[in-house]
């Protein structure tokens, strides 16, 4: 009984970790959500690119692990500052052709890095070794870095967000983007600013997880499956409620998975999300 | 002129087993099968809905026809209309707690639902695990089992065109209109304000679109002859949704230009691998971006260049953001 609740336990702080991780993917998608009305299908393969730029940079180049998070950072930037102007900002209004070129842009990424990547898995060797026990609990060090990073993050997101003026503006699009326009406010450089911090910060989430999975080119779509499940539980355009509806998937899937297996834990979260559907339409925290 | 040129098509379609080598035949019938999908998922996506998840319902469809027929023994032909009322039934159960809300709701939803049922088929053993279900059989008419191409292309042809002309009706009823009156917020609201139940209206839309892609799925496995989670996945959603973006929203005659334009390409691209998704990905970037009507709005764009007349894509479908 005594191992069964340590496993419990053991499943609820990875879940925790777990969470944080796709607080940081969900919350690029919400981000971009509330200025673009989209959901970026091409998220996933961000984060892939992200997973996939640490080990060319760390392994193959062999360069330092800052420098190779620097150059993800940057490129996620440029990548994120690009896509926007070629393709979301002349759809701008039209919502389903939107979603739809996300996906075209997903499709390309994801068989582009097919041919360029190939089908064999790719391994990192882990930046950090051991483990630290918390009474029966151990967690590897590594997890514990990647989910303290991800808080710092999320922290900075949410000042940026709310401290800044460029976060006023931001949030004045989201509430009425024809009155954030007559104020002066440059929606098209806000649109960009989002999706470059979304592309970042999707690509900062796969670098962290690179050590912890086996990386292959099609990582992107589970991620973007838990992530579109965290947006729709938390509220679209809710940034608490992300964070709060990531931490809760992150957990009931590795506690579900220690219970259920993997599979099931799918099953059990996707009954999660139709619950709230049901219960609050809006989601844990969004306006209804 | 436009009957006679149907007329001419659909008997072109019934004589071609007996010139068409089994190749042919094969092309024929992978072409036929992904247009009755396309065209369903059009019935929703006239109405301002996108869907990430058919293939989700066309799995189900599938599943049903080849569990019924392997581990019980039904009959094939009892097996597809099987098919048609799971999905239905799921997509009843899936739409009537989404489609109340903004349309993202839906899309991500069934997007999850398909991801899930995939997830399910994978994980029991009594679904046949990951390796899927062997020896499916085909169906017998008249004694004689289905075997050859040319025997089981005239069962999709049948099918297909009972479906198409189903969904071509459709369109021209009070209940099709009311869908095309659904397509933006405010003619929604406006629907409603004369006591159109929206809701209701797009669930039903919903299942009409999912039963036939169960159908068509549950036609699809004896065909095959096998079904796998590794059959109907994401890029069947997707490769549905290019086809109808590519050929064009405004017409019942769009989807089924891009599916056959795509798909024959598709299958000569089908030793190149990836580059199909690249391909498929890229053509319809640029026609999203360079031609919002679809390749259907063609025709169109060169009759009013002639006339020097700005074209207004009057069937881009400003579904606008819901």
């Amino acid at each position: 009984m005594d191992v069964y609740l340590l496993l419990i336990a053991q499943g609820l702080a990875i879940g925790l970790l777990t969470g944080i991780l796709y607080v940081l993917i969900a919350l690029g998608l919400t981000l971009i959500y509330g200025i673009l009305h989209i959901v970026n299908f091409a998220h996933g393969e961000i984060y892939m690119l992200g997973a996939m730029g640490v080990f060319y940079g760390y392994v193959v180049l062999k360069l330092p692990i800052w420098a190779t998070l620097v150059a993800i950072l940057v490129l996620a930037l440029l990548l994120g500052l690009v896509v926007e102007r070629a393709f979301f900002r002349s759809l701008r209004g039209q919502w389903l052709q939107l979603v739809v070129a996300s996906v075209g842009i997903s499709l390309i990424i994801q068989s582009l890095a097919w041919v360029a990547f190939g089908i064999q898995e790719k391994n990192v060797p882990s930046f950090f070794t051991g483990v630290v026990a918390f009474g029966g609990v151990r967690l590897p060090t590594e997890r514990l870095v990647a989910a303290a990073v991800g808080v710092v993050l999320v922290v900075l997101l949410y000042l940026l967000v709310y401290r800044t003026k460029v976060g006023l503006a931001m949030r004045a699009i989201e509430e009425d983007e024809e009155t954030a326009r007559m104020l002066g406010i440059d929606a098209d450089r806000v649109a960009a600013l989002a999706c470059a911090l979304g592309f970042a910060l999707a690509a900062l989430a796969g670098a962290f997880v690179a050590p912890i999975y086996s990386l292959n080119p099609g990582m992107g779509l589970e991620v973007i499956l838990m992530s579109f499940l965290i947006i729709i539980v938390g509220g679209l355009g809710s940034i608490t409620g992300t964070v709060l509806a990531g931490l809760l998937i992150g957990v009931l899937q590795s506690v579900g998975g220690v219970l259920l297996g993997a599979e099931a834990a799918y099953g059990l979260v996707f009954v999660v999300m139709i619950v709230v559907l049901i219960v609050r339409p809006a989601g844990l925290l969004g306006k209804a | 002129m436009k009957r006679g040129l149907l007329g001419l098509v659909i008997a072109a379609l019934a004589l071609l087993p007996s010139f068409g080598e089994p190749y042919v035949l094969h092309v024929a019938i992978v072409v036929l099968i992904h247009v009755v999908y396309a065209q369903a998922l059009y019935v929703i996506m006239r109405m301002g809905y996108l869907s990430f998840g058919h293939a989700g319902y066309i799995a189900l469809g599938g599943y049903t026809s080849a569990l019924l027929a392997t581990k019980l023994g039904v009959s094939p032909w009892i097996g597809f209309l099987a098919g048609g009322a799971v999905a239905s039934l799921f997509a009843w159960a899936l739409g009537t707690v989404t489609l109340k809300l903004r349309g993202i709701y839906f899309s991500l939803s069934v997007f999850a639902f398909a991801e899930v049922v995939n997830a399910v088929f994978r994980a029991f053993e009594a679904f046949g695990g990951p390796a899927g279900i062997a020896a499916v059989p085909r169906p017998v008419l008249f004694g004689t089992r289905l075997q050859t191409h040319a025997q089981f292309y005239y069962v999709v042809l049948a099918v297909a065109l009972v479906a198409l002309f189903f969904l071509y009706r459709l369109q021209w009823t009070r209940f099709g209109f009311t869908l095309l009156a659904l397509r933006t917020r405010e003619t929604e609201a406006l629907a409603e304000s004369i006591g159109i139940n929206a809701a209701r209206h797009k669930t039903l839309a919903f299942v009409v679109s999912c039963c036939f892609c169960g159908l068509m799925g549950a036609v699809h496995v004896p065909y095959l002859r096998f079904v796998s989670p590794f059959v109907f996945t994401f890029f069947l959603s997707t490769d549905l949704m290019v086809y109808v973006m590519v050929g064009g929203l405004g017409s019942y005659w769009g989807p089924m230009l891009g599916t056959v334009l795509l798909t024959g390409l598709g299958e000569q691209l089908f030793a190149a691998g990836y580059y199909k998704s690249l391909v498929y990905a890229v053509v319809l970037l640029v026609v999203i971006l360079a031609l919002p009507g679809g390749l259907i709005s063609l025709p169109r764009i060169f009759r009013r260049g002639a006339t020097r007349e700005r074209v207004v894509p009057a069937d881009a479908t400003a579904a606008r953001e819901r």
